[in-house]
């Protein structure tokens, strides 16, 4: 096994045979993201080697979501945009890999840490794991991710799930297609997410470039009008009273 | 020589069989060709409100006749342009179809499944899309198998490759119905294509119409295409190599 140490990064990378593992690494605020985080994550998907890629996060889940303690220190709302914008640019690199993508998404995918999933061909969660969006109570729209819910979900389900800003488990992820498997366990998820990965990086590279691009075609998420219209809906809530009113108010109780 | 595919009407039900048990009905230019006449047979008006598409012998269709295309450099080109145009053709036929798979259904075969507007197999048959396997992209079927599935469990299903069981398939959504033995295939083949021919047929084209338009059935040139993409991945030495092998097993 090769390892790249990126010191200074918060997301890690190493490479285990055929696959490339990506790790946001910043456990002690569940892997909250930051915009240089999601440059960082956004350069480390690009220049991805290895016949497939693997995400995940360290320390008790996948990722929360957005470190929203740096927008509520920014009035304009200048970096939810930036945030916003990172977020979309990450899913969509991912989608643009000619490698097939696997997320392991222990513990949490919450917010654009689900986000995240759209861009992957495989999500592994596990039982107690919580996900969703909870940001519409924030004031924010989820609608950067409606274009690969309304895909992965029936529509009926991706409306409940941007709407509702409540969370719902992995079996239950599973159930509706948000996941593509649940384990029982938390500790499961990485073993289970490196397997089907390996599996993955073990096909004939052409035929699944091939195929994956023929897919990513069929689902029409890659019309720019549709990515960019979504994450218009999402830019056009930043900096916004409502925004403002609502941050405050989570952080003033957080105080 | 035996027809490679044979028509049968009785009443409201049709019945188009895949005859080359043999070679496990393996879609070949001629088996295809005998296909699209048959189904031309079934486009001008009748009293057939149902077709059950099937295989004869073990198999329902192992999908394209991989020794053809080793052996002629045009055949692939040929062969999935057929395929397309007879997907193409099966899905906006006037009639309800329903795929009566009694075994293996792969690649092709599978996808023939997945065009039918309903789909019922046993739990033990074996299904499934085994084309990046082989260094081949399964992007003729793809589109139907997109409409069937949705676009998250296709991806899952195309890029594993390998098979499933029927009752796989069927917790997938790939099958409509499952039964558990094949001995009890042909009864749920009876039964839903009897209850199904009870409906108004002029109710139900235009309700299949509408669901082929909303579905992006319609769009017949995203799977014209898909053949194009097949064929150029098929000529790759990638595909080659790895279909040499196969076959040579």
């Amino acid at each position: 096994m090769t390892s790249t140490a990126h010191s200074k990064s918060l997301i890690g990378r190493e490479r285990r045979g055929d696959v490339c593992v990506l790790t946001i690494n910043r456990p002690d605020r569940r892997n909250a993201l930051t915009p240089d985080m999601l440059h960082d994550l956004r350069r480390e998907i690009t220049t991805t080697d290895g016949r497939a890629l693997l995400l995940r996060g360290e320390g008790r889940v996948f990722c929360s979501g957005f470190d929203l303690s740096l927008c509520h220190q920014s009035a304009d709302g200048s970096v939810m945009r930036s945030l916003l914008q990172g977020l979309s640019d990450c899913i969509t690199a991912l989608r643009d890999l000619p490698v097939p993508v696997v997320i392991a998404a222990h513990g949490g995918a919450i917010a654009g840490g689900c986000a995240l999933l759209g861009g992957c061909d495989f999500s592994v969660t596990d039982a107690t794991a919580q996900l969703g969006y909870p940001v519409v109570r924030l004031g924010i729209s989820p609608a950067v991710s409606a274009p690969f819910l309304k895909n992965a979900l029936t529509f009926g389900h991706a409306r409940e799930r941007l709407l509702d800003s409540g969370l719902i488990s992995g079996l239950e992820a599973k159930r509706i297609g948000l996941a593509s498997e649940c384990c029982a366990t938390p500790e499961e998820v990485f073993h289970r997410s490196l397997a089907i990965t390996e599996m993955l990086a073990s096909k004939p590279p052409s035929a699944m470039a091939v195929t994956r691009r023929w897919l990513r075609e069929l689902d029409g998420l890659d019309q720019p009008v549709t990515r960019e219209q979504a994450l218009d809906v999402s830019l056009s809530r930043t900096g916004t009273a409502e925004e403002a009113t609502r941050l405050a108010s989570l952080f003033a109780k957080l105080a | 020589m035996n027809d490679l595919a044979t028509l049968d009407i009785s009443g409201p039900i049709a019945r188009l069989t895949l005859n080359r048990p043999d070679a496990r009905n393996a879609l070949s230019i001629d088996l295809l060709a005998e296909l699209h006449a048959k189904v031309d047979e079934l486009a001008t008006p009748s009293d057939a409100i149902v077709l059950v598409v099937t295989g004869a012998g073990k198999s329902f269709c192992a999908g394209m006749d991989l020794r053809a295309v080793m052996n002629d450099p045009s055949a692939p080109a040929a062969l999935l342009s057929s395929l397309a145009e007879f997907t193409i053709k099966l899905r906006h036929l006037p009639l309800l179809t329903v795929a009566r798979v009694n075994g293996a259904a792969i690649g092709g075969g599978c996808g023939l499944a997945c065009v039918c507007d309903f789909a019922i197999t046993h739990s033990d048959s074996k299904m499934g899309f085994p084309e990046v396997d082989l260094g081949v992209c399964p992007a003729v079927v793809a589109p139907w198998l997109v409409r069937r599935i949705g676009a998250a469990r296709a991806r899952h299903v195309l890029l594993s490759g390998g098979l499933m069981t029927g009752q796989h398939a069927f917790e997938l959504g790939m099958v409509t119905q499952v039964v558990p033995a094949v001995n009890e295939l042909d009864a749920a083949v009876d039964a839903l294509a009897k209850r199904l021919s009870s409906g108004g047929p002029n109710a139900l084209r235009a309700t299949k119409t509408l669901l082929n338009s909303l579905d992006g059935s319609d769009n017949a040139e995203i799977v014209r295409r898909g053949a194009q993409l097949s064929a150029a991945v098929l000529a790759t030495p990638e595909a080659r190599e790895r279909l040499a092998a196969n076959l040579a097993r």
